[in-house]
């Protein structure tokens, strides 16, 4: 309890200052006002790469326990990328807690740490979304076609940036 | 008659001491390492009279533990807290430490996140400081940092360790909370900011990673046990006996199986895992419906049979084909033409052998498989008697033959020999199963020692069991009892050398047959030594001689032209590679 109420203290105390003091590249708010665990973000597709121009939406979910343990984070919008599984789950190293995978600590300095902030984690997915990671996708068929057919590839991406823009 | 009752005992007595331990006041180290090959002509014997493994209680294991500690820290001149990060890194291994260190300290240092200065510069002057984790401002007294100096104020590091912890034994490789920063957070930062309970779990994982990180020892298998074994690699002998009076084999974990090897025990546990065994019995006994490919088991009734709900596909048993096509003109409820037609034609052959197979196989295993597990129940039993024996009965009938109870020793070893004969003998069906049909010479001769040696144990156990009785339910003094001493003690040393001799011919491979004098003379000329590996090793090639072979997978027996498991299609393994070392 006292980590639940910690949590929401942090999670308040973010939103107020990311109202306050917006970051370039992406917007964030809550999805219902009474919930400060379940968070609505648009992330804006980063200029120079094949998302450039789109407008996607994400869910970011809190568990309990936040900071300790990493949010889930997962696309309303369409997305094509290998780092993203087809239900829109984000997968980043970031997102991983640390005791997932015991004899990866070498690693553990990508993993989750209880520092990371809403502003960190979107900037980590926006810098997913201009070099994915095709060594171990979540996506296989976006991976495949990433490595092996670039131009399909850019056609599926720019029909969900225009999908995106359409929703809003 | 006196004086040879008492040359038998004394023989008796003198000769079972040194196989047995297992005396409930037996303590002592050098006993407890009982061994059927540790036989009377010790000219051919390499066994080494110490024990190759120690076992460890829990405060010796801390001992240990502190003493490696000590020895880095001493030796490399660090703290204790380092020391010990640094020796789970590298499994607990002092020597891997050293050379590590020593050849490359910095690089070992940035590895292992031990910071020899911070890299944060501590603000002295600073009164307050904002937190990493919650972005609140601290006075610095109310800040904590690992060696680099981060700060992170302690609500944050306690509720970061205790997720940590929680989360199992990763929290032993726990770094600082910051990216990029890679400080290692020691026992020592555990102790001021985890509560109580997650301290102890601390310790407890600590403990465990210090058994079971380190390759030469592992915990005792036995359940609820909490001994550690620490095994001299390299053993010619892989048996241990732990405190709790577990035999186990250390290269395996499973129960001691000696003189079986540990990839026929494994072999075996497979088979004996339901999965496999309900792999054949369903081939062998039902027959997949053809609609919905669900097995069915005919037991009774016509050839008409209707598939359950939601399939009910109606067809024939005999030819699996629609039942719409039967009726009278095909020979009715009971037989079917088409059937007979097409097996006249070959039609089924595949298909019938397949199950004739499968169901030969099975009988087979069956009768392996009754005898181990009775074995395997009578030894259980022969345990439990022998307690009882020990914590009742020998008193009792001390009390009543009027002998002192050292007089009665015999009675204990005979208990013990049945133990030890039942486990060896309940493994020897592992081997018999695995013993390949065609090697006739072999199988022959094994089949005698067994049953030589197992008819051995019948009569020692019934005298042991049956006749003992006589004594214990006697209201007074019975001048039987020193004939029953002869007996029992007799049947105690003859039954023992008949497992002696069974025990020595699987270790050689039963290569005292093999009359072709082929590879398997080089090995039995001195490879007692070597026993755990060469014999069974051969014996393990020549049953991929046989006209027929096991899949690894799923157990089914196939034929030997075959390299592809008939039923569950997985390669045959290893069998191109070792026809050709046979050819």
């Amino acid at each position: 309890m006292a980590t639940s109420t910690q949590g929401s203290l942090l999670l308040h105390k973010q939103l107020k200052d990311l109202t306050k003091n917006p970051v370039d590249g992406f917007s964030a708010g809550l999805v219902d006002d009474s919930n400060i665990f379940e968070w609505s973000v648009t992330i804006i597709g980063p200029p120079d790469t094949l998302y450039d121009g789109g407008y996607f939406n994400a869910i970011m979910t809190f568990p309990a326990n936040y900071p300790n343990s990493p949010p889930t984070v997962r696309f309303i919008s369409e997305m094509w990328h290998p780092n993203v599984y087809p239900d829109g789950r984000v997968c980043i190293s970031i997102l991983h807690a640390p005791g997932e995978d015991p004899n990866g600590y070498e690693l553990a300095s990508e993993r989750w740490t209880p520092v990371h902030t809403v502003e960190s984690i979107v900037l980590s997915i926006i810098s997913m979304l201009s070099s994915p990671n095709d060594e171990s996708p979540a996506n296989v068929e976006a991976a495949k076609e990433w490595r092996e057919r670039r131009d399909e590839f850019k056609k599926k991406v720019s029909r969900c940036v225009r999908r995106s823009q359409e929703m809003l | 008659m006196e004086s040879e009752d008492d040359m038998h005992d004394a023989n008796d007595v003198e000769s079972l001491d040194d196989f047995y331990s297992g005396d409930a006041a037996a303590s002592d180290d050098d006993e407890r390492d009982f061994d059927f090959a540790k036989s009377d002509d010790s000219d051919d014997e390499t066994f080494h009279p110490q024990r190759n493994y120690t076992i460890l209680s829990e405060d010796d294991i801390r001992q240990l533990q502190e003493e490696d500690i000590t020895k880095i820290s001493t030796v490399l001149s660090i703290p204790r807290i380092q020391a010990s990060i640094l020796l789970r890194h590298y499994n607990w291994s002092v020597s891997k430490v050293h050379d590590a260190w020593f050849a490359d300290e910095e690089s070992v240092r940035k590895a292992v996140g031990l910071l020899e200065k911070p890299v944060v510069d501590p603000k002295l002057n600073a009164v307050e400081v904002t937190c990493g984790i919650c972005f609140e401002t601290y006075p610095r007294y109310r800040m904590g940092a690992a060696s680099c100096g981060h700060p992170f104020c302690c609500s944050c590091w306690t509720g970061y360790i205790s997720t940590s912890i929680n989360d199992g034994p990763g929290c032993l490789m726990l770094r600082c909370p910051k990216p990029s920063c890679g400080a290692a957070v020691g026992q020592d930062m555990i102790n001021t900011l985890a509560s109580d309970e997650d301290k102890q779990k601390y310790s407890r994982y600590l403990l465990r990673s210090y058994i079971e990180d380190n390759k030469k020892t592992k915990w005792c298998p036995a359940p609820g046990c909490e001994y550690a074994v620490d095994f001299v690699m390299g053993s010619a002998s892989f048996d241990v006996c732990c405190n709790c009076s577990y035999n186990f084999c250390w290269n395996c974990t499973e129960e001691a199986h000696r003189p079986v090897d540990c990839s026929t025990v494994a072999m075996w546990i497979l088979k004996n895992s339901a999965e496999s065994e309900n792999m054949n019995w369903i081939l062998a006994n039902s027959k997949p419906c053809p609609k919905c490919k669900r097995p069915i088991e005919k037991n009774q009734g016509c050839m008409h049979i209707t598939c359950t709900p939601p399939c009910k596909f109606e067809f024939c048993w005999l030819c699996l084909g629609a039942w719409s096509d039967h009726g009278e003109r095909t020979g009715g409820f009971y037989a079917c033409n088409r059937y007979e037609t097409a097996k006249q034609e070959g039609a089924y052959d595949e298909a019938e052998r397949r199950r004739e197979m499968a169901k030969n196989s099975l009988e087979r295993y069956t009768h392996y498989y009754e005898r181990w597990a009775t074995n395997q129940s009578s030894r259980q039993k022969a345990l439990s008697d022998l307690q009882k024996m020990q914590t009742e009965h020998l008193e009792k009938l001390s009390n009543m033959q009027s002998t002192p109870e050292s007089q009665l020793k015999f009675i204990t070893d005979a208990w013990l020999q049945i133990v030890e004969c039942r486990r060896v003998l309940k493994w020897t069906y592992a081997y018999g199963y695995y013993l390949p049909e065609i090697e006739h010479a072999k199988r022959q001769f094994f089949e005698y020692l067994q049953g030589e040696a197992e008819s051995g144990l019948e009569r020692l156990h019934q005298c042991a069991e049956k006749e003992l009785q006589v004594f214990l339910d006697a209201v007074g003094p019975s001048k039987d009892f020193n004939e029953f001493r002869t007996k029992l003690a007799g049947l105690t040393s003859v039954t023992r050398n008949y497992f002696e001799n069974l025990v020595r011919a699987l270790e050689n491979g039963l290569s005292d047959v093999d009359t072709h004098g082929t590879c398997s003379r080089t090995h039995s000329s001195k490879s007692s030594g070597s026993k755990s590996k060469g014999g069974r090793g051969k014996g393990a090639t020549s049953r991929y001689e046989s006209t027929q072979w096991s899949c690894r997978h799923c157990t089914f027996v196939n034929v030997r032209p075959n390299t592809e498991c008939e039923v569950c299609r997985q390669r045959r393994q290893n069998a191109s590679a070792t026809i050709t070392f046979r050819l």
